[in-house]
């Protein structure tokens, strides 16, 4: 359980945070609400019970508050008492806040009294946030029990100030107003004496694009024997008392969920203003006018008897089972166990790997961090000996982990891990034998050729210029060196503790914008999340020359599309030893028909055939593989021949494609549609409608062929028609 | 069969990422119909021999043992792939049940023992009946005297793809065969074949061939198999060999039998290689583009998830599910085209049009672009979250890539650096930012590939991603204490100090599987079986036990000491200690048989003094806690029962009366 919080946003609205200053386009109060804007909606995301949230006016034009009897409470509104903000909340604070018509008011008080009534004696987090120009004259002399008040409480306080001096941040405003300028100075001091901080709002609005880390409590993943040999036969066996924790985990964006436009509501009624603060879940889509979608599952079984073959079934009728193969195989509920291996929990060494051998490819998976147990000072004197001796040793251990009973063993490699107060072992899991695929490729540094020949120069194989350039290049663009630590020393650039997943705070960014700002467009990515998506300039400038050289070794080129068409094509696939069917095929005189067995393959040798093959030639070929086509349709039985007759559509648009004859496949495909759907072939064959759109046959389009007449959209309305 | 493939998609766990598959024309599933030649010499068994290891099969035989083998292993790791085998030279004929009307010939000495289909339970059963019953087999492994037309298995094949796997984007004919010169005096047949095997070609059937060879022939592709088997690609003398090598050859008592390298040669051709993603741009640098292709070599394979099955008819039989949308108010069905996406938010949700979700999460064009290059070992230990993909180049968009891919690799492998890059995978995706890893070329004692060459693009973790670590007081160890730990490192390395995935396979799985096949195929549950992956203890026994004993005796001895100085100061862990020692010295330990005392960290009641308590039936002195401490460091299962102290007594008064029997 992460720790209560309650924060109080002090905002100061008085006439002058209505103006614009030093140039910028906002007024000081809009500049002043983006961050606070972003803190608030950061707690609303986190979506706790815990979190609360306290917004205070400062130089209102009325007055609210629990004290607003007494004369200096004056002009102070609360616009929300501390609690958890839901939406409703921000939409009635975003009216609330405007510019008022007064100057005059002092809130520190009524935000500690907020504070105090609130969290009592409680374990809270308190902090006070307050944002002013400070162009009003001040009260000083209470600020000695204020600050004292707040420290007593224990309360952190954090002021903002628009256009406030900051030598550090290195800003100074010209022509500074006295009591602005008396006012900063009894700022800083009353945040120097609270233990607090006081700081330029420009500063506080320049770390809102760093996006904050979310600290997730360890909660451990294994607590038991880091074992050496089995204790339970061998008195010899070694036993050390750990917990595992995990050290990665990848963190997801905010899922979103799946709405419709509530069909009882008019598109484009603004449902905004009318809503009233549903808690909880019950009725959710009221507010905006969108209904949850659910997904719904049917079932379905052969039936001979049913029409179409199958027939519905209810889940109720259904028992658990397996496939094996094609074939259904149940386990009744009594067997169910019969599946689990039986393990016993443990975190067992198997041996001994050398760290230079180890490949990193071979993890697996995240990692976890393994210490002793947390209270046992011998666990960790004797983890701590394994650790080190692995590590002089240049070693990694194999061990096999059962995180509970019956759990499925896991193999994991451990590696020593030691820094000045902290020592563990990182574990990733390693693959088994049958999580490696036995894919073989080519060797890269030499070619063996078909005749048995071993090349070291080849087209494939750099030669020296281009090597040279390569290992010149992967030098100038090394990244060990190239950042600069806080004192301004080189450091590694881009480590990973810098580096912030783009598209959880996006999503984050835009969610968040979205309910402040709700008529507004998609806001701009912040910098910080796309500065490692290309290497840095400087480093580019410096290494131009040698990718030059790279290039100019390497001599790569684009294949241009035009390349890929059979038309400039003419090699005939041959077998290895080069024969050359085709001629046998000539002597034994030349196929003309396409017969329906044997379709596809006769239909491309028509099509390779010859040198030249004719314009007549094409579409005759054609005329036959349509009729074969429509043949298959017609006399399948249900959907059996759907198959080889997609696979002939498929197959003659390929080719003609190819050709660049598009209108003679549009032409084909225009006819078969209406005598599919109109049932001239063989009766009802929408099926076999919906399988060529799911195979993606449509039209050839214009972007295939740019002469063709077909546009995508027109494309798509010819394939969706009914 | 019209539902799109979700193969290479599985790796992105994110639901939210709607990439369109634009590759999906043909469904990208694999058939494989394995040819197993039947002839006098492919019947013959091997000569008698004194080796063990030696072969007793016959060619035929073996092939059938791989072919049997194979449709188990795939029905594991491709359940939804194709299979069939046909054998070829046997006296008698067996074609599908086929239209006499639409096909006016058969196929004379051609068997189908099993159609191309997913394999079925009973396809399984008479292939295992086959292998392992040689009465069964009598009677259909008999060559024929007439010599079979090639070309007519050639077509024979043909038909069987064209019609059970019509559109499968792969589709794969094994040849076995020993026979390097069929139709040696008949030269119209030969060309006969070599149309039927380019109709093969033509249809998109790739044929892999197989041969044996015996100790006195060696098979020569060149004289008929070299005009059947195509190339990717043609007409290039100095194009790249396919990888299989020439025939392993064997059937002699030389030490590796045939049925293994066959087996060996067929597994690694037994996955159709199916690329994750295809050409798209890795960019070295501003301007330099080439064009790679990635694949899924490890994969973490999973046992099946429960399906629903019918029971009440016939047969058992699967129910397949579909769903639809729904909307949750009024419950009419749902287009998909009128979902809209939309984030919980402060109570309410916060929607965006389909345009907006596709700008938000555009952050570029699909690019596997380098940052920039580090030292392998600026890479932590903990810097993984999920399995790497596997790069080679291709030159289907560039010409010029494998030169380029090659001399990047070399030089990375060369000076163990990697690249960091950034990376879009498809149109939309989440960006990930990657090491790219070079990998070398690891070949078997044989020469066989095992490891290809390439580069290895290796997930790292954001910041985000990186958990701090608990909390933890630390005591380090004294020099003495690491000695002793070192030699019994040392001591336990594994073969060549390496880790090899296929010592060990997953007991888990395999065992899933057992059960499963033993279920359908209506056999008894087999006996538990070899589990590589439990340590070798008596080895370690054997190797390390008495430097373990030391070390236990050093680490007693060396803790008192950090006890007695630190005595007074709060322990380092700052909480309530419960280790044996931290009572002080009057915890007496007896030693154990050896002599010393056992080397473990916790507060358990040893052996001696559990034994003592168990002779005068006194174990339920013992608390709670301490008992099951004890429970567990001995295995000793406490499921099952209730929580009671009762029961935990019974189970290791139990267990001792047990150990007394074995002892």
């Amino acid at each position: 359980m992460a720790s209560k919080e309650a924060t109080v946003y002090i905002v100061d609205v008085g006439s002058s945070m209505g103006k614009r200053n030093h140039g910028r386009e906002t007024t000081d109060l809009e500049w002043a609400m983006e961050y606070i804007w972003d803190k608030i909606t950061s707690t609303v995301a986190l979506d706790r019970k815990t979190a609360h949230v306290g917004v205070v006016g400062l130089r209102t034009d009325g007055t609210e508050n629990e004290l607003d009897s007494e004369e200096p409470y004056q002009n102070i509104t609360v616009f929300q008492p501390l609690g958890q903000v839901l939406m409703p909340d921000l939409r009635r604070l975003r009216q609330q806040i405007q510019p008022s018509n007064t100057d005059a008011g002092d809130a520190l008080v009524i935000a500690i009294q907020m504070i105090s009534a609130h969290c009592k004696k409680l374990q809270y987090i308190r902090k006070i946030i307050l944002v002013t120009n400070a162009n009003a004259p001040m009260d000083a002399e209470d600020l000695d029990n204020i600050a004292s008040k707040i420290k007593e409480d224990n309360i952190e306080l954090i002021i903002l100030g628009v256009d406030f001096d900051d030598a550090d941040y290195g800003f100074k405003e010209e022509d500074k107003d006295s009591v602005k300028a008396d006012n900063e100075v009894a700022f800083r001091k009353l945040a120097d004496e609270s233990n607090g901080t006081c700081a330029t709002l420009a500063e506080a609005i320049d770390q809102l694009g760093i996006p904050r880390l979310k600290t997730t409590r360890p909660v451990h993943s294994f607590k038991g024997f880091l074992t050496l040999g089995d204790p339970e036969q061998y008195d010899t066996a070694m036993a050390i008392d750990v917990e595992r924790y995990p050290k990665t985990s990848v963190a997801r964006p905010p899922a979103a969920s799946n709405f419709v436009i509530r069909s009882d509501i008019a598109p484009g009624e603004s449902t905004q203003s009318a809503s009233t603060l549903q808690d909880g879940g019950a009725d959710q889509s009221n507010q905006d006018g969108l209904a949850a979608v659910k997904n719904a599952r049917t079932y379905q079984v052969q039936d001979e008897n049913a029409p179409g073959g199958k027939r519905d079934v209810e889940v109720d009728e259904l028992a658990k089972g397996y496939e094996y193969g094609s074939t259904a195989v149940y386990i009744s509920e009594s067997d169910r166990n019969v599946t689990t291996y039986e393990t016993k929990m443990g975190l067992d060494i198997v041996g001994f790997v050398a760290k230079q051998e180890y490949e990193r490819y071979m993890d697996m998976s995240k990692t976890n961090v393994i210490v002793a147990q947390r209270t046992n000072d011998k666990a960790s004197m004797a983890l701590s000996s394994f650790i080190h001796a692995l590590y002089e040793l240049e070693s990694y251990a194999v061990a096999r982990l059962v995180p509970k009973d019956d759990k499925q063993p896991l193999m994991l490699l451990l590696a020593p891990s030691i820094e000045p107060d902290f020592e563990c072992l990182y574990d990733v899991e390693l693959p088994f034998a049958e999580d490696v695929r036995d894919y073989r490729f080519p060797p890269l540094d030499r070619v063996e050729t078909v005749s048995g020949k071993v090349l070291k120069q080849h087209r494939n194989l750099p030669n020296d210029a281009l090597k040279d350039a390569m290992s010149e290049y992967v030098d100038k663009m090394d990244l060990s060196a190239f950042g600069e630590d806080d004192e301004g020393k080189p450091t590694e650039y881009m480590p990973m503790e810098d580096t912030y997943s783009p598209v959880l705070h996006r999503v984050s960014q835009v969610i968040r914008h979205r309910a402040v700002y709700p008529n507004t467009g998609i806001p701009p990515v912040n910098e910080i999340l796309t500065k490692y998506s290309h290497p840095p300039q400087d480093l580019v400038r410096e290494a131009k020359p040698t990718l030059d050289k790279i290039l100019a070794a390497a001599d790569i080129k684009k294949v241009p599309p035009k390349v890929r068409s059979r038309k400039f094509r003419r090699d005939v696939p041959k077998p290895l030893s080069g024969l050359d069917v085709g001629a046998l095929l000539d002597t034994k005189g030349k196929r003309k028909r396409i017969s329906s067995e044997n379709a596809i393959p006769e239909f491309k040798q028509l099509l390779y055939g010859t040198e030249d093959v004719s314009v007549e030639a094409v579409h005759d070929a054609c005329d036959q593989l349509d009729a074969i086509i429509r043949g298959y349709i017609k006399h399948s039985v249900g959907d059996s021949g759907y198959g080889r007759a997609i696979e002939a559509i498929r197959v003659m648009r390929e080719e003609l494609l190819d050709l660049e004859e598009w209108a003679t496949y549009n032409d084909f495909l225009k006819k078969l549609k209406q005598d599919i759907l109109s049932g001239d072939l063989g009766g009802e064959r929408k099926e076999m409608w919906w399988q060529i759109r799911t195979a993606r046959l449509g039209p050839i389009q214009q972007k295939e062929v740019k002469a063709s007449d077909v546009g995508e959209d027109e494309a798509k309305a010819f394939m969706s028609a009914k | 069969m019209a539902e799109p493939s979700n193969y290479g998609r599985g790796e992105e766990e994110d639901e939210d990422d709607e990439a369109v598959d634009d590759a999906g024309y043909k469904t990208v599933k694999d058939a494989v119909l394995i040819a197993i030649d039947v002839s006098k010499t492919m019947l013959t068994s091997p000569p008698p021999s004194d080796s063990k290891k030696a072969d007793s099969d016959t060619p035929t035989a073996a092939a059938l043992k791989c072919a049997y083998s194979l449709m188990q292993q795939r029905i594991i790791s491709h359940p939804h792939d194709m299979m069939g085998i046909l054998l070829f030279g046997t006296e008698k004929s067996r074609f599908q049940d086929e239209d006499e009307n639409s096909r006016g010939m058969s196929y004379p000495h051609c068997y189908l023992l099993t159609d191309l289909d997913v394999p079925a339970a009973a396809d399984v059963k008479r292939l295992r009946n086959l292998v392992q019953d040689e009465e069964e087999s009598k009677d259909l492994l008999k060559a024929s005297e007439e010599e079979v037309s090639m070309a007519n298995v050639l077509f024979c094949a043909n038909q069987i793809f064209t019609t059970k796997a019509p559109n499968f984007s792969s589709r794969r004919l094994f040849l076995v065969t020993d026979n390097d010169n069929p139709h040696a005096n008949d030269k119209a047949l030969r060309s006969a074949a070599a149309v039927r095997a380019k109709d093969l070609y033509d249809l998109g059937v790739i044929i892999e061939l197989f041969p044996i060879s015996s100790p006195d022939h060696a098979f020569d592709r060149s004289i008929f198999y070299d005009d059947i088997v195509y190339s990717a690609t043609p007409a290039d003398p100095d194009a790249p060999a396919p990888i299989t090598k020439p025939a392993k050859t064997s059937a002699g008592g030389d030490g590796i039998s045939l049925l293994q390298s066959l087996l060996s040669n067929i597994a690694s051709r037994s996955a159709p290689r199916r690329a994750l993603f295809s050409n798209i741009p890795f960019e070295i640098g501003p301007g330099l583009r080439i064009s790679i292709k990635g694949f899924i070599i490890l994969k973490r394979q999973e046992p099946k998830r429960s399906t629903y099955v019918y029971t009440d008819g016939e047969k058992t039989q699967l129910a397949t599910g579909t769903s639809t949308l729904m909307a949750e108010d009024t419950a009419r069905t749902v287009d998909k085209v009128e979902v809209r996406k939309a984030y919980k938010f402060g109570g309410e949700t916060i929607s965006f049009t389909t345009e907006e979700m596709a700008k938000i999460k555009n952050f570029g064009d699909p690019v596997l672009r380098i940052i920039g290059f580090k030292p392998l070992s600026m890479l932590p230990s903990w810097a993984s979250t999920r399995p790497s993909t596997f790069i080679y180049p291709s030159e289907e968009e560039v010409i010029g890539s494998p030169r380029v891919f090659s001399a990047l690799q070399q030089k990375l492998l060369k000076d163990q650096k990697m690249g960091v890059a950034w990376y879009i995978p498809r149109k939309n995706a989440t960006p990930v930012l990657a090491a790219i890893i070079p990998g070398r070329e690891k070949l078997d004692e044989e020469g066989a590939q095992v490891v290809p060459p390439g580069l290895w693009m290796h997930p790292l973790p954001f910041a985000d991603d990186i958990r701090q670590p608990p909390e933890t007081s630390l005591v380090v160890t004294p020099d003495s204490l690491v000695d002793v730990m070192r030699v019994i490192i040392q001591q336990l390395q594994l073969p060549k100090a390496v880790y090899d995935p296929k010592r060990y396979p997953n007991p888990a799985l395999q065992w899933f599987y057992r059960i499963l096949q033993a279920l359908a195929l209506e056999e008894d549950l087999p006996e538990k079986p070899e589990d590589k992956t439990i340590p070798r203890y008596r080895q370690i026994d054997k190797r390390a036990g008495e430097y373990v004993l030391e070390w236990g005796q050093e680490l007693d001895q060396q803790f008192r000491a950090w006890q007695k100085h630190n005595a007074g100061t709060t322990s380092a862990s700052g909480a309530t200690k419960r280790t044996a020692g931290s009572k002080g010295e009057t915890v007496k330990r007896p030693k154990t048989e050896n002599g010393a005392a056992p080397a473990t960290t916790s507060d358990l009641p040893d052996d001696a003094e559990m034994r003592m308590l168990f002779e005068r039936n006194q174990i339920g002195k013992m608390t709670v806690a301490k008992l099951k401490a004890f429970a567990q460091a001995k295995g000793i299962s406490l499921k099952g029962g209730p929580p009671k102290k009762d029961f935990i007594v019974d189970q290791v008064t139990g267990w001792f009366e047990n150990k007394m029997n074995i002892d």
